[in-house]
């Protein structure tokens, strides 16, 4: 029964050309714009040197490490300078980021970082990472202080940040917006969730009505359907990754693995959201579908798609949104490989995305498992 | 003789009216049992509760004399239903239609394509297997419906008005079908709005009105219940005068 129903849902699927459509070819619409639309942006485009500023006041003088830090990031003969520093008064800064002379300015506060930006963008985004990362080390520095000081002999006292140009050629804008798409190319794969989903449902179709009446246990259908459906969906993406590639010549970097890895399961918390949306909205199919692109498209804009600025305000604002954003998690995985030598935020980002995986598609599974219907 | 279906006391409360109200009947193992009423009277209600599509909030249902539930996999099995509405994949061809809903029940490849051929052969498909349901006109949807229903040769079968819309040659190779099915000693509960259908398939009847039972019989004792015949009806009343005496001429939604 269970490679019954994968084989004719596979069947089905492929029939639907709408729906092959939006799988397979649209993402390929969306990377060819992308490509006339960003690459002369492009040409030429190095990782620059971020111009910033820090309120040099009694607070700064007292934190060593954050010190240390951004005279390291910040030293001219360094291949890895990322931010040219001027130590200045609160008002110095104003001034500086009103007349657009730095990308922002830091002031610690009770130890804590706070940073203004005149306007958000790729460099307040790498600022603000650069600053995260800085408050962490400083923060496990203190720790190990308080429990075993001996040990920071061990360690060396301060934080060390690396943040620099992971991609074999240069940092590139337009990846944002790549990886945008790949995010949004896994979620529209809830559209064929939905898809599967919707014809074993009773309140959905006929057809589902007369599956719901045979001796099929729910949770082999949806898990065969759902299969076939990951299948179509890898297939778009594995067409995204070649067209690209080969056509576009994007650069996914050096983890190739890792963000084909992310993108799998990103296609698989797509597919969950579909059959999620199909089994616990109580609704028509036109309104699934449109919970879906709405869910999809706002995800990929709240995740940079439309502007990285939109991504870094939420991550400053309101962080749990992102969080929870199957867009973001995936854009910020592949982001993750492109800027840090570290993989801790990459797998951080792949945890939370199992996590939402799993638990959209044990509920649906659970609430589908015996279902009946008020009214059909 | 055994029943097949024992329904007691099923009350079904949907935004506070009452679609089916204190129903209690059994179908009789290899009976046809038809279920007449106007629109909304709540013979679909009925069947959907039966099948455990539907939550009810009150009353008993056995099939082959176990409660049915969502998860009566063992009955299930032996349950076929033909929906009122055609109920197919338009992206499947006819024998996949078929071979579909089929593998939902029977899981031996062998046996599934012998069941299959025997059901396209039953409604008369043998020339259409390769073609598309949009492909096919009106009444052979019907059949196509009637296949996907039936293939894997169950033992009770629901045929929720089957014959909706199909011009009279479909309709009469609809009726030889459920007649064979019979033959083969399915048991059948059928519903329709056309009583002459009902008149010459069905060995028993209940006529349902706003949820309640209100008459039931054999087409013979219900014919008695009509006592004021116009006289100029020479052959007597037929169902169909029955019906419209018992639940009224106005037209219904």
């Amino acid at each position: 029964m269970f490679w019954h129903n994968f084989k004719y849902t596979l069947k089905i699927i492929l029939r639907d050309y709408a729906l092959v459509f939006w799988t397979l070819a649209f993402p390929l619409i969306m990377a060819t714009l992308f490509n006339l639309a960003f690459s002369n942006i492009e040409n030429g485009e190095r990782l620059k040197v971020i111009d910033v500023a820090v309120i040099d006041d009694g607070e700064w003088q007292a934190n060593k490490p954050f010190q240390e830090a951004f005279r390291e990031l910040s030293r001219e003969d360094s291949p890895d300078r990322l931010f040219d520093t001027r130590y200045v008064s609160r008002e110095e800064a104003n001034q500086l980021l009103a007349d657009e002379d730095i990308a922002g300015f830091l002031q610690l506060k009770s130890g804590h970082p706070e940073l203004t930006v005149a306007e958000s963008g790729i460099n307040a985004t790498i600022l603000k990472s650069a600053i995260e990362e800085i408050a962490t080390q400083s923060q496990v520095i203190r720790e190990i202080a308080q429990k075993d000081p001996t040990k920071l002999a061990q360690l060396g006292t301060l934080p060390t940040v690396e943040i620099e140009d992971q991609s074999s050629e240069h940092l590139s804008y337009t990846m944002i917006e790549y990886y945008t798409l790949i995010a949004m190319t896994c979620l529209y794969g809830g559209m064929i969730g939905m898809a599967a989903i919707n014809q074993l449902l009773a309140n959905m179709s006929t057809s589902g009505r007369r599956i719901a009446v045979s001796p099929s246990p729910k949770w082999k259908l949806i898990i065969s359907g759902l299969l076939a459906s990951y299948l179509v969906q890898l297939v778009g993406l594995a067409l995204l990754f070649v067209y690209t590639i080969t056509i576009l010549h994007v650069d996914y970097g050096p983890h190739f693995g890792l963000v084909a890895t992310l993108s799998l399961l990103g296609s698989l918390a797509g597919l969950a959201i579909g059959v999620a949306v199909a089994s616990l909205v109580r609704s028509n199919a036109n309104a699934k579908v449109g919970i879906i692109i709405a869910v999809t498209m706002f995800g990929c804009f709240l995740a940079g798609m439309m502007g990285i600025t939109m991504k870094y305000i939420v991550d400053t604002n309101l962080p749990i949104l992102n969080r929870l954003n199957p867009a973001n998690l995936i854009t910020d995985g592949l982001y993750a490989l492109y800027y840090y030598p570290t993989f801790d935020r990459f797998w951080g980002d792949v945890s939370v995305l199992t996590g939402i995986t799993i638990v959209l598609i044990g509920f649906s599974i659970w609430s589908l498992r015996k279902e009946q219907y008020d009214n059909l | 003789m055994k029943n097949t279906i024992s329904v007691k006391h099923l009350t079904k409360i949907y935004q506070k009216i009452k679609a089916v109200d204190n129903l209690s009947f059994d179908v009789r193992e290899g009976e046809i049992l038809g279920l007449l009423g106007p629109n909304g009277s709540g013979k679909s209600t009925t069947i959907n509760c039966i099948l455990s599509l539907l939550k009810y909030d009150k009353g008993e249902i056995k099939i082959f004399d176990q409660p049915m539930s969502p998860d009566a996999y063992e009955i299930k099995r032996q349950i076929g239903v033909v929906f009122q509405d055609v109920a197919v994949f338009e992206e499947l061809n006819v024998y996949d239609n078929i071979d579909f809903f089929c593998g939902l029940y029977i899981k031996d490849k062998a046996e599934r394509a012998k069941c299959v051929e025997d059901a396209i052969k039953l409604v008369g498909l043998q020339d259409f297997r390769k073609f598309y349901p949009k492909q096919l006109s009106g009444g052979l949807l019907r059949r196509l419906n009637i296949a996907c229903g039936i293939a894997h040769k169950p033992k009770l079968i629901f045929l929720d008005e089957p014959t909706v819309a199909v011009d009279p040659q479909s309709r009469n190779h609809i009726l030889e079908n459920i007649e064979t099915l019979r033959k083969r000693g399915a048991t059948v509960v059928y519903t329709t709005h056309y009583m002459e259908e009902a008149e010459q398939l069905c060995d028993r009847i209940i006529i349902i009105d706003k949820g309640k039972i209100i008459a039931s019989g054999t087409p013979t004792e219900l014919k008695k219940l009509v006592k004021n015949k116009p006289i100029k009806e020479v052959s007597g009343p037929t169902l169909n005068d029955v019906f419209l005496e018992l639940t009224g001429k106005d037209l219904r939604d």
